[in-house]
């Protein structure tokens, strides 16, 4: 939130219709992303309902639980599930590139990663549950599920954490995603709700914003999005076509719930992919490709641990386990802040409004200017940027660019609006600047105090070294029986 | 055929959708009504499906041939003390016919009561009340008239007692069935969960483990519930009517007793 | 002043709070509508029907069936899933297994009867129990007598009293949802407070009811109930402060215009005959501080969320959004600042300047 945003929902309620916040799309978005839209029984901490699932619009797959509270016809769902999702998530591996590391060991790397779409964080929370409640599950003993079963509740703990991860976009919500692009005219609360989010951004023809999300607040007309569904549909539709199908499990009375739960997630399903083409219209950022990288990189490594037979994840993360997590999750969230100011000027507005960024024009450049003597001479181009920013950077101050990659300066002095620049990196080994790499007077250019290079890693011991403090080394994490044979009510 | 189902369908959602919006708005009687047109028109898209596709008949547990009082004092006979419908209803489902349901019992005390006030003693058995210490029927308990008062009443300490002594009685049945249904096994299993010593933590309990855990922990409560059971058993006695003796007395008449 | 409150309710019963809601009465507390309709214990849920705005609160079949089966499970066989907790938790003695239900006697002597329980156990006599089921405590609320059904209050030697809680939401590797958890503290905190009420008029020791209770869920993805003790202290002392708040309302009472009243009037079928208009117009008398938190916690949200909106206030979108707008309350204020079609009032050319700043700077990138 900052004074931007407030300043856009303002104007969304005068304008009646939903404002940008930024310039361009800041998460990846797939050529064929999947919709998954879970419902879960009222009451259940993960108990499915149902599901509408699939990559193409015109042809959702509807999953259903005749009766919820019957750990058969669960597990059955979950199978059924998998038969959707895993042949979507290991097709991905089949095409991989080599990638040469510097001073490292090449590796592979999947070509492109799946890409899973859901309505709002509830729902992530849902997958990450349904993965926990599934991923211990054994093929023989007590309980005996499909062998698909497991296997796809670590995929869907793998996504669950995934998403945790700032700048990830291999599973996305779309209350989120769209949030992120857009500023409405009522709350975050409100805003949670999917189609009164969409009723904002993207009203029918005809109604304005607050019209249609008024609209979309009556679950009559547009059901919740998920994974909770209208308490007046349980009591009034789903409670007695499930109590029809207790009677008498016929395959009328399957058809019976899987009707009404139809009527409730196909408003979604069309406003999932509503939300889907109003995303690509955006274009998307130029920092975009490189998150989807590290994405595609987490997502191979993962597929190879489940290849090559690893357990599955464990209950709870050892300490080590724990604080290197939190420490990659901070480096993750600091970085995508800064790449997503670098990748849009409409981003770096906030950072120019506190401060610690500045626009301006070049008034002045010296490009070979030097520092030092001798062999310890330098290259030290010097300009002088006029800008109207409030500029709240000290002298000595490390400045980076988004208009040149590699580039970095050193504020020299802060006067009136003019601000003198050391440039420090990026123009080459040469005795003069390469080409380009200084900016020329009458250029438009920003620098900001914000920079992406943090500390590749917090002082962490490895995970065996954890001191007995923090409960010694973990042990390799082995599923026991009683993670098995866990009941399920 | 599929265009009246569709027809019908059309009318089913228009249907749900006025029930929920009269729900919403609190109108009662108009919700009860569309509720109706609501059912119709979904028993008529069942017919109207079932037309078009013949459904195979449904299996039902097979129905038991002792009437639900009869099954009920089975269950009973076993466990030996009073227990509620829901203990009663796992037991008929462990060892005997399978078929009894929850909601039959609901009304069971009552008809049995209205039996026995229009011809007393009639029966050779009647499914009666437990009494509390106040001598008022215990909530939700079903109890055996033929058995001796001291055990038909309860003091603070019997719902523990009833506990230790019903749990033993199901692993005493157990341990004489050649081949226990797996139902039975959970049984137990839930119950011994409960009493220290009695079960290994995941492990399915073992009946003779079970038996020495719970009659340790019988033998701390033992006398004094029966001390308090002696005395609320004398009250009764000499207090109540035949029929409150066994149905328990009203709330406001035993006000004299307790407090 | 019982008597100005009374006559804002209208000639109905008071309107009487369960805990959930006593809970509730914290939050949101700057707000006098609500202040003063819970004080004069006006039915809210009602109200907000008959002026076009119900809450959009309800409750699934599934999920009320659920808790009840849960609640019934850990109750079942003299609360025995619930004393091997207990001995598991609080070190509970083999012997101590004693179990009351308070429902044994009539319903109109539930209360009564819950008192001389309480009062026997306090006093450490014979036949002191471990577990009180289906307690009935009362609780004084601005005046007016509210009762309060907790689940099962725990007796243990060492003469201490803890609040038993019973939620169906699970515990998935020793992790519940916190804002159920927190809605939990809250409800049972109340409970804490009724009793420590009970046993202070029975002359003992309020505070040997334990500030600890116990929070009784299902483990994981079973039925299995596990138990955790909970920390109330601070939900205790803002529900104390609310409560006192409550007391006061004589300030709230001194602004409202002579013969106000919120009564409905209902016909002999119990139809309000009271306009809507009417009634809204009354309501609006009173002001309220609406904020997008009231949607889920108060009966009134809709009706106060459409006044804000009327009124064009930046409270409507969060506490958080007026900060950044410098605390400017309205909106066409804030645009106008922004835009410059507003000269700032003094002492506001910090906030004008930022907001001047920021209006430019979404031009510049957006152009």
């Amino acid at each position: 939130m900052s004074a931007l945003t407030a300043l856009a929902q303002l104007r969304a309620i005068r304008d009646g219709i939903a404002q940008p916040i930024t310039t361009v799309r800041h998460c990846h978005l797939a050529p064929h992303p999947m919709v998954f839209i879970p419902l879960r029984l009222a009451g259940e901490a993960a108990a499915p309902m149902g599901a509408m699932v699939g990559t193409d619009p015109g042809h959702p797959r509807l999953l259903v639980v005749p009766q919820p509270r019957n750990r058969d016809l669960r597990f059955a769902f979950t199978a059924e599930l998998a038969e959707v999702v895993l042949p979507y998530i290991e097709g991905f591996g089949k095409t991989t590139e080599t990638i040469e590391k510097k001073g490292g060991e090449p590796y592979e790397r999947c070509l492109d990663a799946p890409q899973i779409l859901v309505p709002n964080p509830q729902a992530v929370t849902f997958v990450g549950l349904l993965g926990r409640s599934t991923r211990f599950r054994r093929v023989d003993g007590p309980y005996p599920v499909h062998p698909s079963v497991p296997l796809l509740g670590r995929w869907l703990t793998y996504f669950a954490d995934r998403s945790q991860h700032p700048g990830s976009s291999l599973l996305l919500t779309a209350t989120e995603a769209l949030g992120a692009h857009w500023a409405t005219g009522q709350s975050g609360l409100e805003d949670a709700n999917l189609a009164a989010l969409l009723g904002w951004i993207d009203p029918p023809e005809g109604m304005t914003g607050p019209g249609a999300a008024e609209e979309a607040e009556d679950p009559l007309l547009w059901p919740p999005a998920g994974p909770a569904t209208d308490p007046g549909f349980d009591n009034e539709v789903l409670g007695p076509a499930v109590r029809a199908y207790e009677e008498a499990p016929t395959e009328r009375a399957v058809e019976r719930v899987a009707q009404a739960l139809r009527t409730q997630l196909e408003p979604t399903w069309r406003l999932m992919w509503r939300s889907v083409e109003l995303l690509r219209a955006l274009p998307e950022g130029a920092r975009v490709k490189d998150r989807w990288d590290v994405d595609r990189g987490s997502f191979t490594r993962f597929l190879e641990r489940v290849t090559e037979g690893g357990p599955p994840q464990a209950r709870r993360d050892g300490a080590v386990g724990a604080a290197a997590r939190l420490a990659g999750l901070e480096r993750a969230r600091a970085s995508y802040d800064v790449q997503r100011a670098y990748d849009d000027p409409l981003v770096m507005a906030e950072y120019r409004l506190t401060g610690e960024a500045f626009a301006g024009t070049v008034t002045a450049a010296d490009p070979e200017h030097t520092e030092g003597e001798g062999r310890s001479r330098k290259l030290r181009p010097l300009i002088t940027v006029r800008t109207e920013d409030q500029v709240r950077l000290t002298p000595g101050a490390t400045v980076g660019s988004p208009d040149r990659r590699g580039h970095a300066a050193e504020i020299v002095e802060v006067v009136d609006g003019e601000v003198t620049l050391k440039i420090t990196k990026g123009m080459g080994r040469g005795r003069t600047p390469s080409p380009g790499s200084v900016p020329e007077p009458g250029e438009r250019v920003t620098y900001t105090s914000l920079t992406d290079d943090f500390q590749s890693s917090a002082a962490l011991p490895d995970p065996e070294l954890t001191p007995w403090t923090h409960g010694g080394p973990p042990q390799e994490y082995v599923p026991s029986d009683e993670d098995a044979q866990e009941e399920w009510s | 055929m599929s265009e009246s189902l569709d027809a019908l369908e059309r009318r089913i959602t228009g249907l749900r959708a006025e029930v929920r919006r009269a729900v919403k708005a609190r109108e009662n009687s108009l919700a009860r009504s569309l509720r109706g047109d609501l059912r119709r028109a979904e028993k008529a898209w069942d017919e109207a499906i079932s037309a078009e596709e013949p459904v195979p008949a449904s299996h039902e547990p097979e129905p038991s041939l002792l009437p639900i009082r009869e099954q009920v004092h089975q269950a009973l006979a076993l466990l030996g003390v009073p227990a509620a419908a829901r203990l009663v209803v796992a037991v008929n489902d462990a060892f005997f016919s399978r078929a009894l349901r929850g909601p039959q019992l609901t009304s069971l005390r009552r008809d049995e009561e209205r039996s026995f006030r229009s011809d007393p003693y009639a029966r050779p058995y009647y499914l009666c009340a437990a009494l509390t210490d106040r001598l008022s029927p215990a909530r939700g308990l079903l109890a055996d008239s033929t058995w001796e008062p001291e055990r038909r009443v309860l003091g603070p300490l019997s719902p523990r007692v009833d506990f230790l002594t019903s749990t033993m009685r199901v692993a005493e049945h157990l341990t004489r069935l050649p081949d226990p249904s797996p139902a039975a096994l959970r049984l137990l299993s839930r119950m011994a969960q409960n009493i220290p010593g009695a079960v290994e933590s995941f492990a399915p309990a073992d009946p003779a483990i079970a038996i020495r855990a719970a009659r340790a922990e019988l033998e701390v409560h033992h006398a004094a519930d029966t001390r308090q059971r002696a005395e609320v058993a004398a009250r009764a006695s000499s207090q109540l009517s035949d029929v409150e003796r066994l149905f328990g007395a009203a709330t406001m008449s035993t006000l004299r007793g307790a407090c | 002043m019982n008597g100005r409150l009374d006559e804002l309710r209208g000639p109905v019963p008071s309107h009487p709070h369960d805990a959930r809601a006593i809970a509730a009465l914290a939050a949101n507390p700057g707000c006098a509508r609500r202040a003063l309709l819970d004080a004069a214990g006006v039915d809210k849920d009602r109200t907000a029907r008959h002026v076009g705005f119900p809450a959009p609160f309800g409750q699934s079949q599934f999920a009320i069936t659920r808790g009840n089966v849960f609640e019934a499970l850990v109750k079942e066989n003299g609360c025995a899933e619930l004393l091997r907790l207990l001995r598991e938790l609080l070190g509970l003695p083999v012997s101590e297994v004693g179990y009351q239900d308070v429902e044994n006697v009539g319903a109109h002597l539930r209360h009564s009867h819950t008192r001389a329980l309480i009062d026997r156990a306090a006093r450490e006599s014979e036949e002191t129990a471990v577990f009180y089921d289906h307690p009935l405590f009362s609780l004084e609320i601005a005046g007016h007598t509210s009762y309060l059904e907790p689940d099962v209050v725990a007796f243990q030697l060492g003469g201490r009293f803890h609040i038993v809680e019973i939620k169906s939401f699970g515990v998935i590797d020793g992790q519940a949802e916190p804002q159920k958890v927190a809605g939990a503290a809250r409800q049972a905190a109340v409970y804490v407070l009724a009793l420590r009420t009970l046993l202070a008029e029975l002359g003992h020791d309020p505070e040997r009811v334990s500030h600890d209770v116990v929070l009784v869920c299902p483990e994981n993805f079973a039925n299995r109930p596990t138990a955790t003790l909970v920390d109330v202290r601070k939900q205790l002392a803002v529900l104390r402060r609310q409560l006192a708040r409550m007391t006061r309302v004589d300030r709230l009472l001194e602004g409202i215009p002579e013969g106000l009243t919120f009564d409905l009037a209902p016909d002999r079928d119990g139809v309000p005959t009271r306009s809507a208009q009417e009634l809204a117009e009354a309501l609006c008398q009173v002001p309220a501080r609406y904020a997008p938190d009231c949607l889920s916690t108060c009966d009134m949200c809709m009706f106060c969320r459409d006044e804000a909106r009327g009124n064009g206030s930046t409270d409507l979108l969060g506490r958080q959004v007026r900060d950044e707008l410098g605390g400017v309350s309205g909106m066409a204020e804030a645009l106008g600042l922004a835009e410059g079609t507003l000269e700032p009032a003094e002492g506001q050319e910090e906030v004008a300047r930022l907001l001047r700043t920021a209006n430019l700077l979404r031009e510049e990138c957006l152009r």
